[in-house]
């Protein structure tokens, strides 16, 4: 029904993208669990600690594969914890993979 | 009383050879090369188990393969053996999911290890203190049920971590704070609070702050406690203590029942926040640091959990050894302080803050000043130290703030990310401090490992802690690591200096030094509470 409203209305797949992607940044209710997180709020709120403030390697604007990212993140390389999918789903690390493959370096962020 | 639970306990852990002849069914496939199964557990039952689990939380939720254990698997503590890699993981969505859960565990005796968020870096993350064990992983439990802005309370679910009670706290502009172990971001109120953890405003002492728990028992029961089971419940995150005996000190550190709810007091905002440091050059300045700071924390002068940090440990955060010296030898105290003099640190840098009104914070400060002068202190403060990362990082901490900074720790000794955390508990008093420290660099030493160290004080006792930093992916080094750390555990607790935590890998031992009565007490309590023994068997040596 809402698809073919935003059809109708001539907005593209892209617009729809967009607006899935802004109801995945709404915040947590009281009693809710935690709705799936849009790939800037999971980098802000988990990798962006460590990436980019000395700890761990600049990842973004690096055009890393997603692959690697999957991995790395999985796995848990040399001091680098582990993330399992009940922290990050499959839903959220897809997208935050494809995000930071597409990034730009950001000139805040400190370290190599 | 604890005829059956002693035999368990020589049987599951009392050593890793005992553990591993007896236990260690090597078993590839399913659940991974040469995982470990427990003890009078098949492969059948596990592999029926995980199956029955599945039922329970959908197949996407139960690992059991190689791969997704692999996430499971990752740990910073020695484990040269692999016996404290979990062989599988389920994940459920709520209370009832746990329950059956927890009722499949009876059915096929496989144990599982609960965790809330997992992260428990430094004690064993997601693995677990003996073979064969499925985690029990309550991270999608994830819901903050109740916050109440008068009373200052939150009632949270496992899976919630600090940063998204932070969030709702911001995103709902709700004046209070919350207050943090040291990797907030992606840890959790309960696990934290359920292994007694720390952190560094006036609301440091997490199990104090606690009030009120919802725990299923082994049996499947729920148990609430302390007014959490009256009929109207309105005071669960207000009274601690209910009526009778206090029962929420059974599920910390304990293998007892899986807490699945938990309140927490919340400190309001103050008006005045002060963070400070105080820098002194020499090793030896400890002890009186220490007899400065006890009666300024006992009269609540100074309010927070208070850190004295080693120039080592500070400098392990945010740079490489490489960087500090060359040697293979322990970094020598000479070799340390000249690099902290050039990046404006002390051999000990105490961090606390005063928190309240400009007035209250005026005539603190005048105490704080005129203590330190006296033992030749150097009293910073944020207009003096605003361009140094480490007084940013702790000014951080004790406002409850959120940083994963002091993971740098673990490449400070190659690539390897091996870290074990060392806690023994002495009073608050200066003469406890150089024994203490003569004794961590003698056993370090020996084994070729840099002392990197913090003291902090709660209120009346002293934590040692130390950081036994090294090279995971050198099997030679990890071993030494397990070595190393097995002989601080019993050479402390020879003196009477026991530890207040531990990994899982040293579980039994700690546990040793807290005496026969103690134990059996605890094994009397798990044979009447779960006596299957499907709980987490060998967390703090409670088989
Ligand atoms: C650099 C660094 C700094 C650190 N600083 C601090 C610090 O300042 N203070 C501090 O306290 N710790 C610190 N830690 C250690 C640790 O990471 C934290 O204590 C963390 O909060 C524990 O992980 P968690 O919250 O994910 O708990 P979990 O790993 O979920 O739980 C810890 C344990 O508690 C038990 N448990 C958890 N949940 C349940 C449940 N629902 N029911 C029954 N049992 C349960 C289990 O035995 C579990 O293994 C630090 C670690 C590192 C690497």
């Amino acid at each position: 029904m809402r698809k073919s409203a935003c059809v109708a209305l001539g907005l593209g797949g892209a617009v729809i993208a967009a607006l899935a992607a802004g109801s995945a940044m709404a915040g947590q209710e009281l009693g809710q669990p935690l709705p799936q997180r849009a790939p800037e709020k999971v980098y802000a709120s988990v990798c962006g600690y460590c990436h980019g403030t000395n700890v761990g390697p600049i990842i973004l604007g690096r055009k890393l594969a997603p692959a690697l990212i999957k991995t790395m993140v999985r796995s848990g390389m040399n001091g680098m914890p582990s993330f399992r999918p009940s922290e990050i789903s499959d839903a959220e690390l897809n997208d935050l993979a494809v995000w930071i493959e597409k990034s730009k370096a950001n000139p805040k962020e400190k370290g190599k | 009383m604890s005829g059956i639970a002693m035999d368990r306990r020589g049987l599951l852990g009392a050593g890793v050879m005992g553990a591993a002849a007896v236990a260690g069914t090597a078993m590839a496939g399913p659940t991974g090369e040469g995982a470990m199964l427990a003890p009078g557990v098949s492969r059948g039952d596990l592999a029926g188990a995980l199956k029955a689990m599945r039922a329970v939380v959908g197949d996407q939720w139960v690992s059991g393969d190689a791969m997704a254990v692999l996430p499971y698997a990752k740990n910073y503590l020695p484990d040269p053996s692999g016996r404290h890699r979990p062989v599988g993981a389920v994940c459920p969505a709520s209370v009832e999911e746990v329950q059956a859960i927890l009722k499949i565990a009876n059915q096929y005796r496989q144990p599982v290890w609960p965790v809330s968020t997992g992260k428990n870096m430094g004690y064993g993350m997601t693995s677990t203190a003996m073979p064969g064990q499925v985690v029990l992983d309550l991270k999608r439990m994830n819901r903050i049920l109740n916050v109440d802005p008068e009373l200052c309370t939150a009632l949270v679910e496992p899976g919630v971590t600090y940063q998204q009670l932070k969030d709702y706290l911001d995103e709902h502009n709700i004046p209070l704070w919350i207050d943090v172990p040291t990797v907030g971001p992606i840890v959790s109120p309960v696990g934290n609070t359920l292994d007694r953890g720390v952190g560094y405003t006036p609301y440091g002492e997490h199990f104090m702050v606690q009030c009120g728990m919802e725990v299923v028992l082994a049996n499947g029961e729920i148990l609430k406690t302390g007014m959490g089971s009256t009929k109207n419940p309105s005071a669960w995150q207000a009274f601690k203590w209910g009526y009778g005996p206090y029962l929420d000190g059974i599920f910390t550190q304990s293998n007892f029942g899986v807490v699945t709810k938990m309140g927490m007091w919340l400190m309001p905002k103050p008006p005045v926040y002060k963070p400070m440091v105080v820098r002194h050059k020499k090793v030896e300045d400890l002890p009186r640091i220490v007899e400065a700071m006890r009666p300024m924390r006992i009269n609540n002068i100074i309010p927070n959990v208070v850190l004295m940090m080693s120039a080592a440990y500070q400098l392990a955060m945010f740079h490489r050894r490489s960087e500090v010296t060359q040697s293979t030898a322990p970094v020598s105290d000479a070799e340390v302080a000249k690099f902290a003099a050039a990046h404006d640190l002390g051999m000990w840098n105490t961090y606390f803050a005063l928190y309240g009104t400009e007035g209250m914070i005026a005539e603190s400060e005048k105490i704080v000043r005129g203590a330190f002068a006296a033992i030749d202190g150097e009293v910073m403060t944020q207009e003096q130290m605003h361009d140094n990362p480490w007084f940013h990082h702790h000014a951080t901490l004790m406002q409850g703030g959120l940083s994963l900074e002091e993971i740098g720790l673990a490449r400070w000794k190659g690539n390897g990310g091996g870290l074990a955390w060392f806690a023994p508990v002495a009073p608050a008093k200066g003469s406890e401090t150089q024994g203490q420290i003569a004794l961590a660099k003698q056993i370090l030493g020996k084994y070729g490992f840099d002392y990197t160290s913090a003291f902090a004080i709660g209120s009346r006792e002293l934590h040692h802690i130390i950081a036994l930093l090294f090279d995971k992916s050198d099997p030679e080094e990890e071993k030494r690591a397990d070595a190393c750390y097995r002989e601080l555990v019993t050479g402390f607790g020879d003196q009477g200096w026991a530890s207040y935590r531990t990994g899982v890998h040293a579980m039994d031992l700690v546990a040793q030094q807290y005496g026969a009565t103690n134990r059996a007490v605890n094994d009397a309590i798990k044979a009447a509470l779960d006596p299957n023994h499907i709980l987490a068997p060998g967390k703090s040596g409670i088989a």
